[in-house]
């Protein structure tokens, strides 16, 4: 600690803390515009310069370190003349268009100008006029109004890790822009929006749509990847216009992926449900609730009636609430059904009573970044879960090794130390091949290399995800993860692509077990074994089935089959107008209290932040007035708060849970033909997503299109576009040609209206050249 | 005293008093307005019915920048916008509630660009509860209508702005 | 008594080739230091008695640099040479890499010895084709003769040098700004602390120095630091190469001793050309402050009598003006370069600049204001010591010096919109 005098006041410091750190703490607040507590040190914005006793020149407080002794004048006359003369200068280039200017009412130079700027200006020559790059559907700019602190420059760099962003240039000239002129296609790119302290980069989406000073900020928890990013809704008149993110340090820091940012969009899409729709002889018509509901309720009555209550199943979305999971459930087991299921997109359910309590890091993400080797099986992290690939590469850049065996290389932003590439049915082989290097066994060269990084490291973790969930294989490919975790005193994580999965195998909504992980009395069945054996009665919550389901040509059969189906929705889509009886419109978790708990088992809790448009309700409140309509006991809550109480106390009431012990899975064998890979775009994997016009325009995007290896391109005769099928359904998509892919494989895009026929994506595919 | 009060209620003093005023009046410089026939001067600083003004190239000037929105003490202003086509910040709503608008002038002071004014028309009426709510489209005919004589009054008004 | 160190071979032959180095007890000094195996303390105190101070305009002296450098500390060092030379006026090391290219290379191979580097870099500008050629072909002659390399002369010391081609930036002529274009990245200084000393190249413990500090070195080992001091004057040892251009008979480098008398060197360079009255001189290249002529004329070029003059012997090119010179014109060339060679980094530097640039243009071509003086006064105060490097202040010098010593000039300019001086009328 360093004792150092700010403005006459003693204050107590951290050694190599900076002086405008310092400060801060001490309550004095130094102008500044390029620091930035989480980017490195500029210093090129000169606002923050102050006295220093016995230093000649002033000097920039977010660049000089602290020592004992240092005496600071930050408002002394000296110092706010510097302040003031920097200000001139970052003014007499700047225009004075603050009233159509988004920042305006929330823009630094705006707010410091009052303080430090002057009133009438002594410039008199013209002002810069700069020309403004595309850098894509995200990210608008006016680059006139830069003034060069290269905040975004940094953090594009430093944090995204992409280095699409430069500043080339010099002296007046310099100027910001993209990488060849290019999109900024980080998945993080939307920060710079927040960081950029002047309206040079605003939000597109939101663009001329409103003023900070009538937005009201409204905390919400984003629930598009199980990280449960902390924001702010800005709302205007009842609506979402923007997301911001909600500074916590131990989920999101003060970032947001761009999923989180602009998924918000969707929100208002045309095909939102607003009106309960009941299915007549005439076809479907709007109804009150005071007929729906009881129509609901009756439907389901009448099935477990008739046909017993195992004739009956629910299936939830992966990203609904945990009260939400929780009532449906309590419904479906009071009911008498154990078949509740929220894995939709699951490929392999062998071992399931293996699982632990709830799929996630089981540790803090900020500890990620102290990790020192990371194994990525079956997992694209920086797309599937862009802030925690953040973490796991700040831990690279300290010297940690990431290593992955995929089924395509995809582009890191940092260096791996190992990669495999190898086809789906390999990825459990590959991990055996590890384990038997870790056990002093023979292996091939990057096996060899994997097994010593994991070796050497102190906390390896495996990281089982998305790509290894959505195939045949998991089963073998987290039995094999925990062998290699048993060898290298490592942890498995494994993280499923639903933004609440662990709370729904918290609340019970899987068929084998119950609340918190507690016996449950009949094992259900699970997605695969519905598929196999279709049921009477299905109860579905918040599910597009067409695009929500790994298999959505059995998922289709599964509706047909049923008798009633009762369907909680909060969009429109043609298989549940086909198919359902009911469709009561349901609140999107941004419109409705709830509860997210993320990878690391931290339960976040929010209110909505609008309310739901037209008749469009709460979840946990249509469930719960099924229950009462149903009488069934334990209905009787009158707030959200008082399910999660519940939830909670079921949880505590539980205690320690033990899994039973990974059985043995054999390796599986390679199907003989090509090999599915299922893509699923980071912007595919809800519905509210899929709905949001900025982020369908992104790079990120899913494409209608195939990609295969050049071996096997050639092959198939290099063909323009092929027809893939499972031999009942096909589609006709253009191929493209990628060496990244593994040999054998072809990847298919999956929630996509192109291949929402087709079945499964994983396993034996035929492929085919097509006209 | 008595006979004071007899003697002026014989020569009619108080009567022939009230004649003398009347006789006056009737010769003097006549004060009241005929209005509607005649009107009362009005200063070029009147606020009046609100209009929004164009440029001489017919684009509109209202940048949607909220400021009279905010500033309104009386929240007689709605405004909702967006991007133009030509990429341009217009507003696609822009209403006064004339019920709740207190004439105040506050909406004209904040425009940066002089869109907003209030005019020297005030003999306005409605007929329906409805009509209270002006649009954009009315305040864009408003300014057309009388842009000559805002433009004066502004003229006027510019060495004290 | 002129060209002793640097320039010692000019009057030879082929004075570039190894053979005439050789031939003029070339290398001898490194032979003898590697082979003896010298205390590299002890050079540094020749160095400090020496009273070297680098050439390259901020004068700071050299053996105590050296002695920042952790020699002991494990990992990589190195040592870099600024042959940028890119401030208007200055023509020296480029003559000094055509003719005498293996005594930079003998110095820098020294400097690597005392303060532990291995590597080396020339950072030389990009323009500069024939120096380029010279001295990369001494550096192969070198290499072939294994006096560059791995185990130097058998000695188990490695040293090797590389050439790095500038691109033509003022701004890479600042040290850390060079760093980081030599490390493949946009010139752009960097804030100190942390010094080069500790924090350098790569991240690495690096010294820089200018061509003629270190062409110097050998020169100074060989004769000792009391011999080289004794060339000049206390503080102000050794001699200093002059480039002397502008109205001058014979422009051109002049190696004299610190501490002659500017009348001296500009009876040197043949007076001032066709016997015209001298109106001012800048002394030390276009960012020091200017010195009006018959100041000048008392004055010996070395750092404390220059800085008594109110300017700075900075890289010691000495810009000499006659009475023909519009001093507007003049400034508005000088504050267009700094215009454009700020590198933009930081605030008052890149809008500064572009403010004084457009205002003394204004002032020149006759629409000049009156308060405009005080305004180019103001901003240039504002400028100056508020950036990260010494462009700010090498933009603002000639501006505030320019103002004090010939305002009336600008006040001319002002009110008649033209200029005072007959020669060259403005162009209102």
């Amino acid at each position: 600690m360093a004792t150092i005098e700010i403005n006459g006041k003693v204050v107590e410091a951290r050694d190599g803390a900076m002086l405008i750190e310092a400060a801060a703490e001490a309550g004095f607040a130094i102008p500044h515009f390029c620091y930035h507590r989480k980017l490195t040190i500029a210093a090129s914005c000169r606002m923050c310069l102050v006295e220093v006793e016995k230093a000649p020149k002033p000097l920039p407080a977010c660049a000089t370190p602290v020592s004992d002794g240092m005496k600071v004048q930050t408002r002394s006359p000296k110092a706010l003349a510097a302040q003031k003369a920097v200000m001139e200068f970052l003014l007499i280039n700047h225009p004075l268009d603050c009233p159509i200017c988004d920042q305006g009412g929330e823009c630094d130079l705006q707010e410091l100008a009052v303080g430090y700027g002057g009133d009438v200006t002594r410039f008199a020559e013209g002002k810069r006029v700069v020309g403004d790059p595309d850098l894509g559907p995200l990210i608008a700019t006016e680059m006139t109004r830069c003034i060069h602190c290269t905040r975004c420059v940094r953090f594009i760099a430093e944090i995204a890790g992409t280095r699409e962003l430069g500043a080339p240039g010099r002296g007046e000239h310099m100027h910001i822009t993209s990488w060849l002129g290019g999109q900024v296609g980080s998945e993080l790119s939307g920060n710079v929006i927040d960081l950029c302290p002047v309206g040079a980069l605003t939000s597109k989406p939101f663009r001329f749509r409103a003023r900070a000073w009538e937005l009201n900020a409204r905390p919400a928890v984003a629930m598009h990847d199980g990280l449960g990013a902390n924001l702010w809704f800005d709302t205007l008149r009842g609506q979402v216009l923007r997301a911001r993110p909600r500074d916590n340090e131990a989920v999101n820091e003060c970032w947001l992926s761009d999923r989180d940012r602009f998924a918000c969009a969707g929100l208002h899409s045309d095909d939102r449900l607003r009106q309960p729709l009941l299915r007549d002889r005439n076809g479907w018509r709007e109804a009150g609730w005071d007929e729906a509901l009881p129509r609901a309720a009756q439907l389901l009555r009448n099935i477990v009636d008739n046909r017993g209550g195992e004739q009956l199943a629910a299936l939830a979305a992966p990203s609904q609430s945990a009260e939400e999971y929780y009532l449906l459930q309590k419904l479906l087991r009071a009911l008498g059904s154990p078949h509740i299921e929220h894995r939709l997109r699951q490929g392999c359910f062998t071992a399931q009573e293996a699982m632990p309590l709830m799929p996630g890091l089981g540790m803090a993400p900020e500890a990620l970044q102290a990790g020192d080797a990371f194994l990525m099986v079956g997992c694209h992290l920086r797309k599937e879960q862009p802030l925690l690939n953040h973490r796991v590469r700040q831990a690279v850049l300290n010297g940690a090794a990431a290593m992955a065996i995929n089924p395509v290389v995809w582009p890191s932003n940092y260096p791996l130390a190992a990669e495999q590439t190898v086809a789906p049915s390999r990825l459990a082989g590959a991990l055996a091949e590890v384990a038997q290097a870790l056990a002093g066994g023979e292996a091939g060269g990057e096996a060899a290399a994997m097994a010593e990084r994991l070796r050497d490291a102190e906390q390896p973790l495996i990281l089982v995800g998305a790509v290894a969930q959505m195939g045949e294989y998991l089963g073998a490919i987290l039995a094999q993860a925990m062998q290699v975790a048993e060898a290298c005193g490592g942890r498995v994580a494994f993280l499923p692509e639903g933004g609440n999965s662990a709370a729904a195998w918290l609340a019970g909504a899987v068929p084998h077990r119950g609340v918190a992980g507690s016996h449950a009395p009949t094992v259900g069945k699970h997605l695969r074994q519905l598929y196999a054996e279709p049921v009477a009665g299905l109860l579905l919550l918040g599910i597009e089935p067409e695009r929500d389901s790994l298999d959505p040509a059995a998922m289709a059969r599964l509706l047909e089959a049923a008798e009633g189906v009762v369907a909680l929705a909060a969009y429109d889509s043609p298989l549940l107008r086909e198919h359902a009886d009911v469709i009561l419109p349901l609140a999107t978790w941004a419109e409705s209290a709830g509860t997210q708990i993320n990878h690391a088992g931290l339960w976040q809790s929010y209110r909505g932040a609008v309310a739901a448009p037209g008749e469009a309700r709460p979840g946990w409140k249509v469930l719960r007035v099924l229950g009462n309509l149903l009488d069934l006991d334990g209905f009787d809550f009158n707030a959200a708060d008082e399910v999660l109480a519940e939830l909670r106390a079921a949880v505590d009431r539980q205690g320690a849970f033990a899994p039973t012990p990974w059985p043995a899975v054999a390796l599986p064998d390679a199907p003989a033909s090509v090999e599915a890979v299922a893509a699923l775009s980071p912007y595919s994997v809800d519905a509210m997503v899929r709905r949001s016009p900025p982020l369908q325009a992104a790079s990120d995007a899913p494409q209608p299109c195939c990609r295969v290896h050049p071996a096997l391109a050639e092959r198939l005769g290099r063909p323009q576009r092929v027809r893939v099928g499972d031999g009942a359904a096909s589609a006709v998509l253009a191929l493209e040609i990628d060496e990244r892919v593994a040999d054998g494989c072809i990847v298919v895009p999956t929630a996509i209206a192109e291949t929402a026929l087709l079945g499964a994506l994983t396993g034996a595919i035929s492929v085919e050249q097509a006209a | 005293m008595k006979l004071a009060k007899a003697l002026k209620s014989l020569f009619l003093i108080e009567l022939l008093r009230g004649m003398r005023l009347t006789g006056k009046r009737l010769f003097s410089p006549k004060v009241t307005v005929q209005y509607p026939d005649e009107k009362t001067p009005q200063s070029h600083r009147f606020r009046g019915l609100h209009a929004q003004r164009r440029y001489a190239n017919g684009e509109e000037r209202c940048i949607a920048c909220k400021l009279c929105e905010v500033v309104c003490p009386a929240l007689a202003i709605t405004i909702e916008a967006e991007p133009r086509e030509d990429g341009s910040r217009r507003t696609t709503r822009y209403e006064i509630d004339l019920f709740k608008c207190i004439y105040c002038g506050f909406c004209e002071e904040s425009c940066p660009v002089d869109s907003i004014v209030e005019t020297r028309h005030f003999e306005f009426c409605m007929e329906n509860n409805s009509e209270r709510v002006i649009d954009k489209q009315r305040l864009l005919e408003m300014g057309d209508r009388f842009e000559a004589q805002i433009a004066a009054d502004r003229a006027l008004d510019r060495p004290y702005r | 008594m002129a060209n002793d160190v640097c320039f010692r071979l000019n009057h030879l032959d082929r004075s570039w080739a190894l053979a005439v180095y050789r031939d003029q007890h070339g290398y001898e000094v490194l032979e003898q230091v590697l082979r003896e195996q010298r205390d590299p303390a002890r050079l540094i105190d020749e160095l400090k008695t020496s009273a070297l101070r680098g050439r390259g305009g901020a004068g700071f002296p050299t053996g105590l640099k050296w002695s920042f450098m952790q020699r002991g500390a494990p990992g990589q060092k190195y040592i870099v040479c600024n042959a940028d030379e890119g401030e208007p006026g200055t023509c020296k090391d480029r003559d000094i890499m055509r003719y005498n290219p293996h005594q930079l290379i003998e110095g820098m191979a020294l400097a690597g010895y005392v303060i532990g580097a291995t590597r080396g870099y020339v950072y030389l500008r990009g323009e500069f084709w024939e120096p380029y050629e010279r001295l990369q072909g001494a550096i192969e002659e070198a290499r072939a003769a294994g006096l560059l390399g791995s185990n130097l002369l058998g000695s188990g010391f490695d040293f090797d040098l590389d050439i790095h081609l500038g691109a033509g930036a003022y701004i890479c002529g600042e040290e850390t700004a060079l760093l980081e274009s030599i490390e493949g990245k946009k010139g752009q200084p960097r804030y100190k602390p942390p010094f080069p000393a500790s924090y350098g190249l790569y991240g690495r413990p690096t010294t820089i120095n200018n061509v003629e500090t270190l062409a110097s070195v050998p020169e100074i080992i060989r004769h000792g630091g009391q011999w080289f001091l004794e060339l000049g004057k206390p503080n102000n040892g050794g001699t200093k190469i002059f480039s002397v251009s502008g109205h001058v008979e014979r422009p051109g480098n002049y190696e004299v001793p610190l501490g002659t008398p500017f009348a001296e060197l500009l009876e040197m360079a043949g007076g001032v050309l066709g016997g015209r009255r001298l109106k001012a001189v800048i002394p030390g290249g276009s960012s020091t402050p200017v010195v009006p002529g018959e100041r000048m004329m008392e004055v010996t070029m070395d750092y404390d009598g220059i800085a008594k003059a109110g300017s700075m012997l900075g890289a010691g090119s000495v810009i000499v003006i006659d009475e023909t010179v519009c001093m507007v014109r003049l400034l508005a060339r000088l504050s267009h370069f700094y215009y454009e060679e700020s590198c933009g980094q930081c605030t008052p530097c890149r809008e500064g600049t572009g403010w004084l640039a457009r205002v003394v243009h204004r002032i020149e071509h006759g629409q000049g204001r009156a308060e405009d003086l005080d305004l180019l006064d103001s901003v240039a105060g504002n400028i100056g010591g508020r950036t990260i490097c010494a462009l700010g202040d090498a933009a603002a010098m000639p501006v505030q010096s320019f103002l004090k010593h010939f305002r009336d000039e600008f006040e001319y300019h002002i009110e008649h919109g033209r200029c005072m001086v007959g020669a060259t009328p403005a162009h209102g």
